[in-house]
């Protein structure tokens, strides 16, 4: 449950890489540009150099081979400065569906160009106001693919959709559709978080230019696919709210007030000491997680719903404290941590709010 | 790979003899009423506990880690730690109840001299003594350093006056360790001492305090001109904090070594549940809100093991980071309470009663415990105390009055 020595070390060069390339500014930059610039390419040329794209790619097509602890840790260096980039849509997302939905000749036809980032993929699931991956209505009917799909994460910028569909055959399938397909409409827009999402409306998309993933266990593949996509938003989470908290802190105890550091007052410490209990909590859980997903657990899907539920809740608790702790600065669009709030909410509905997670655990566990 | 063989051989050597030792009554899993508690009125609860009971002494099982010489096993940890898994395997009870192994033992080890050392471990090991522990005072909870029960020196004997509260099952006990002030220096911790005490000596006396759970696990002891011969002070006079701190290090350590050491209730909670509330043809519980609830706790629960691990592997990696262990106890006790208030909320009527005789009785422990379990955030350290601790020491924000 702990780094080895090689994820650490990415780890760190990572944590200094986004805190000099992206800083929360750059976030707001993006705003500049219009809705389908959902992040910063010449800032994703360089996370490709890093080698982001492959870490948790086995060697045999090319990857690195770090395993989902390994992951985790950078989502969690990026939750620290919100960065925008298509690590989470692109690569843990479509590549990762790719993967385990895929035959290998489907990988090895579309991994090389998101390896290089040459490409980018978007992956789109939702069609509801929730998330709710067990009622997919998109389908194919004669010869053709109609639907629709919302929060799909930078699709903007994706040249390929990975899409959920039934088959013709009322099977549960993965398409991969370019998104320049006729008859594809993508709508772009930001969440009030600034990341970058999209709605997307298949308008009878010809089944010839659609290449339905065709791996030995595609159900079962978008399922595992599922799980550790969510392990390591939470993980990106869980970052978020470690860097909410710790700017709280240090916000505390700079201001002063009744001649006074803010920071001495009990009734603010014991908030903060809540806060940062439920921090390593869902800290343990969601690492719990992303170690059950390199062990191969079997109760792995319990293991996600539980980080994913205390992520949220976790989150949520803290970048609602921190706002009240900045007192009016919190309100304000000058400080930062307006945006961890918005975030935080972003990431809730984001594959699964911690009702939907909560109840998927009673399933799971009989009751 | 020497060292390998020879703990499997060691393994198999224990399996052996847990199986020619242990009872099968002694392998049921634990009912508060059988624990095996020494003492000079010790009462076994069976022959069979008393069986096994002496076996392990024998063996000095009842303290695998300490030396053979003080009545211990003379295990190392490696040895103790396949004790522990084998009688855990084989469901095993523990040997031996008693603060003096838990609490006592461990400080003494590091800070007794050798009399006392030969004195008391060997006492406990072989269940003859049963320990209390004299801490708290009525105007000394949280703020402990601040006890006012006092150990005049009078020569060759000190002569102790004052009371100790929460005194745990000290109606039971035949000897005390007590913090007590021995001087009025500054800091206040600076003036206590770490004093052993004969509770048959003359002027001690206890009385139970009855508790909202019913019982009454907890004791006020009063010292009324007790005459404790010197030979007993444990460690330097006005030294007794770095004993008292040793002590609480070791506090739950060995209690974690039996999976078994406390009552099971007598249903699980999710047994409970599906008992109680009921559930449609899916099995989901009827109780929508409940369900969500349980499953809040059960995740949480979980997390906190899963903390537990972490802080084990970063110990193993030489890793350790020291902030997390000061979040165990808060953690831990709240969400115990937790779990007695979801207990509540299923029992309903039958809930509501702690001696209606047409309740079950397993149900009624249920109902005792939850109002037991409001102790856990107060006793061993409060929950404000240990947010206090976590403030200053994990998040390193500023003492009050200092700015």
């Amino acid at each position: 449950m702990i780094l080895n020595a090689e994820q650490a070390m990415l780890r760190d060069t990572v944590a200094q890489f986004f805190q000099e390339r992206a800083p929360v500014s750059a976030l707001r930059a993006l705003q500049s540009h219009d809705d389908s610039h959902s992040y910063d390419a010449a800032l994703w040329a360089e996370m490709v150099e890093l080698g982001l794209p492959a870490i948790t790619v086995p060697e045999a097509f090319d990857g690195l081979d770090f395993g989902w602890m390994g992951l985790g840790a950078i989502a969690q260096e990026a939750g620290r400065h919100l960065v925008a980039s298509p690590l989470l849509s692109s690569v843990v997302m479509a590549q990762n569906v790719l993967l385990n939905c895929g035959s290998t000749a489907q990988i090895e036809t579309y991994l090389p160009g998101l390896l290089s980032g040459e490409a980018t993929a978007a992956f789109a699931i939702d069609e509801g106001r929730y998330f709710d991956p067990e009622t997919i209505g998109l389908a194919e009917e004669a010869g053709a693919l109609s639907g629709h799909k919302t929060r799909v994460l930078d699709v903007g910028l994706a040249s390929l959709v990975f899409c959920v569909a039934r088959k013709a055959s009322g099977a549960l399938g993965v398409a991969v559709i370019p998104s320049n397909a006729d008859g594809v409409e993508i709508s772009p827009k930001r969440f009030m978080d600034l990341h970058g999402h999209g709605s997307l409306v298949l308008n009878s998309v010809n089944s010839d230019t659609i290449d339905w993933l065709e791996g030995p266990d595609v159900e079962g593949g978008l399922a595992r696919a599922i799980d550790q996509v969510t392990a390591v938003l939470a993980a990106e989470m869980m970052g978020s709210a470690r860097e909410a908290l710790e700017q709280t802190v240090t916000y505390l105890g700079e201001r002063e007030q009744f001649d006074v550091k803010l920071g001495t007052f009990q009734a603010l410490q014991h908030r903060c000491a809540q806060m940062y209990c439920e921090l390593e909590l869902a800290e343990s859980a969601v690492a719990a997680a992303l170690n059950g997903l390199d062990q191969g657990a079997r109760n792995i899907s319990m293991l996600v719903s539980s980080a994913k539920a205390l992520a949220n809740d976790c989150f949520t608790l803290i970048s609602s404290e921190a706002v009240q702790l900045h007192g009016g600065m919190g309100v304000t669009e000058e400080m930062d941590i307006g945006l961890f709030l918005k975030r935080s909410r972003v990431c809730n509905q984001l594959l699964g709010s911690s009702s939907y997670h909560r109840d998927r655990f009673a399933r799971l566990n009989g009751f | 790979m020497s060292d390998q063989s020879e703990l499997s051989a060691f393994r198999e050597e224990i399996a052996v003899w847990l199986r020619d030792n242990c009872p099968e009554s002694q392998r049921q899993p634990i009912v508060r009423e059988q624990q095996i508690w020494g003492g000079r009125r010790r009462q076994f609860p069976s022959e069979d506990a008393k069986a096994w009971f002496e076996a392990c002494r024998d063996r000095g099982f009842t303290a695998p880690e300490w030396p053979a010489e003080y009545g211990g096993g003379g295990l190392s940890a490696e040895q103790a730690k396949v004790l522990s898994q084998e009688m855990n395997r084989l469901g095993c009870r523990p040997p031996l109840y008693c603060q003096g192994l838990w609490m006592l033992g461990p400080a003494l080890l590091v800070y007794g001299n050798e009399e006392q050392k030969k004195q008391h471990l060997t006492a406990i090991c072989r269940g003859e003594i049963r320990w209390a522990q004299g801490y708290s005072e009525p105007s000394a909870g949280s703020d402990l350093a601040n006890l006012k029960t006092k150990a005049e020196d009078c020569g060759d004997h000190f002569l102790v006056n004052g009371t100790k509260i929460w005194t745990t099952k000290a109606d039971e006990a035949d000897w005390i360790f007590c913090l007590v002030r021995t001087s009025d220096s500054t800091p206040k911790q600076a003036g206590i001492s770490f004093l052993l005490i004969d509770m048959a000596s003359d002027g001690v006396s206890t009385s139970p305090i009855p508790l909202i759970s019913g019982e009454s696990e907890f004791c006020q002891t009063f010292f009324d001109n007790v005459k404790v011969p010197k030979a007993n002070l444990v460690g330097e006079l006005d030294g007794g904090w770095a004993v008292a701190k040793e002590l609480l290090k070791h506090e739950r350590k060995m209690m974690a070594a039996f999976e078994g050491m406390l009552e099971k209730p007598a249903m699980e909670l999710l047994e409970l549940a599906h008992y109680a509330v009921g559930s449609d043809e899916n099995g989901c519980l009827k109780d929508a809100e409940l369900r969500s609830d349980i499953s809040q706790h059960l995740m949480r629960e979980k997390a906190l093991g899963q903390l537990g691990e972490r802080i084990y592997w970063q110990g193993k990696a030489k890793q350790s980071d020291p902030r997390l262990p000061l979040l165990m106890k808060h953690l831990g006790t709240s969400e115990a309470q937790a779990k007695d208030e979801l207990i509540m909320r299923a029992l309903g009527e039958e809930g509501l009663s702690m001696d209606d005789p047409t309740v079950p009785h397993g149900l009624r422990k249920m109902v005792k415990q939850w109002a037991f379990n409001k102790s856990l955030t107060i006793a061993g350290g409060t929950s404000e105390v240990q947010l206090n601790i976590i403030a200053k020491r994990a998040l390193g924000m500023p003492s009050e009055g200092k700015s």
